[in-house]
């Protein structure tokens, strides 16, 4: 099957990709659910190209991408409209009631809580470029000395700690005491993040397990030495030396 | 998609059927606003068939229940959106959009119709 496949962005497209993305994803092995929080996101992506990335009455082309590797299905979507800026859209309140609940802005925010990474990237030679990530389920039913390395591919913030939490937790309930959690590529920790962080190593403790977190960049390691934290946390400088910790440990 | 609508008495039932995105989303929001058009501002969409809704959809939707809570004859009786059968799925959109707790949402047809 082709991995990649280009259309014109109109309406048209949307029921084409859909089908396309929804067999992709379940030849990855992505459960029901997740093929359908794919096919959501990729849905409201294109949509989103569809409608502001061309002019209407002149839209140009989008691809679509995909790859399946390394327990993660890989989505791109590629158009050479007007650049777009995510910081742009401001984020809806969901609790906001009828009479102030502003329409727009939802399409990049399920987006962002369907999948669980997502990157806009601009280059004036390659157009606007949107890397979605969903996690395969990892089917390994850990013993509790068994080494668990998460790697975290996002900022943490108020925004995205809720999936950590869930996603740690879903391991945690699998049967995984000892968890590193690679944070080479976070360059953000903001206080919801940190709080996050230590729920999760509160509910580890409780159940006689560790939290470790490893290669830390250095203004994410600076809030820890603010707040403090360094002496809470157990901070490794890479992740073989978090491994080694926990070996040691036992 | 597919509109089943029937007229009643007093209320507008509308059978969204199959897939509401970008595409079909308009032929939905102007169904609605015909009914609006002739003076009908209280609508029942029934959601049991509703395969998939995504965010062109979903503003329709608050997009009809804000200008039909603005027909008023008492500040008890008026007009209003409401939906019946939430399927799964759908549900789950509407619990991530916070919908869940802007609409009111009825278990089926028959108590939503009633609740007028």
């Amino acid at each position: 099957m082709e991995n990649s496949i280009t259309l014109t962005a109109d309406l048209d497209a949307l029921a084409k990709i859909s089908a396309f993305i929804t067999t992709a994803a379940e030849r990855c092995g992505l459960d029901e659910r997740a093929t359908w929080q794919v096919q959501l996101a990729v849905d409201e992506a294109v949509t989103n190209v569809i409608q502001h990335a061309y002019d209407p009455d002149q839209p140009g082309d989008l691809t679509l991408s995909w790859q399946c590797c390394d327990h993660r299905f890989i989505v791109t979507v590629r158009d050479h409209g007007r650049q777009f800026d995510p910081s742009a859209v401001p984020t809806p309140d969901i609790t906001s009631p009828l009479e102030e609940r502003q329409v727009g802005g939802l399409g990049i925010y399920l987006i962002t809580r369907l999948m669980d990474e997502v990157r806009f990237e601009f280059s004036p030679q390659g157009g606007n470029l949107l890397t979605m990530v969903k996690y395969l389920p990892q089917d390994q039913p850990a013993s509790p000395d068994d080494v668990l390395v998460i790697p975290i591919h996002d900022r943490i913030d108020a925004l995205t700690a809720p999936r950590l939490t869930s996603m740690v937790s879903e391991q945690i309930g699998k049967g995984a005491r000892q968890i590193v959690l690679d944070l080479s590529n976070v360059s953000f920790l903001s206080s919801s993040g940190l709080r996050a962080l230590l729920l999760i190593r509160k509910e580890l403790m409780t159940l006689g397990g560790e939290l470790r977190l490893a290669a830390l960049q250095p203004q994410v390691y600076e809030v820890f030495t603010i707040t403090g934290f360094t002496q809470v946390f157990n901070l490794h400088p890479s992740v073989a030396e978090a491994r080694a910790a926990c070996a040691q440990r036992h | 998609m597919e509109l089943n609508h029937r007229r009643l008495h007093r209320v507008d039932l509308i059978e969204v059927v199959g897939r509401v995105d970008a595409a079909t989303a308009p032929q939905l929001k102007q169904l609605i606003e015909s009914l609006f058009a002739e003076g009908r501002h209280r609508i029942v969409l029934d959601f049991s068939r509703l395969e998939y809704i995504s965010s062109p959809g979903l503003r329709v939707l608050i997009e009809a229940r804000k200008k039909a809570r603005e027909w008023k004859i008492t500040d008890l009786e008026g007009g209003d959106v409401r939906i019946a059968n939430l399927p799964p799925r759908i549900k789950e959109v509407f619990d991530l959009t916070g919908f869940s707790s802007l609409f009111e949402i009825y278990g089926d047809t028959v108590e939503a119709v009633g609740s007028f």
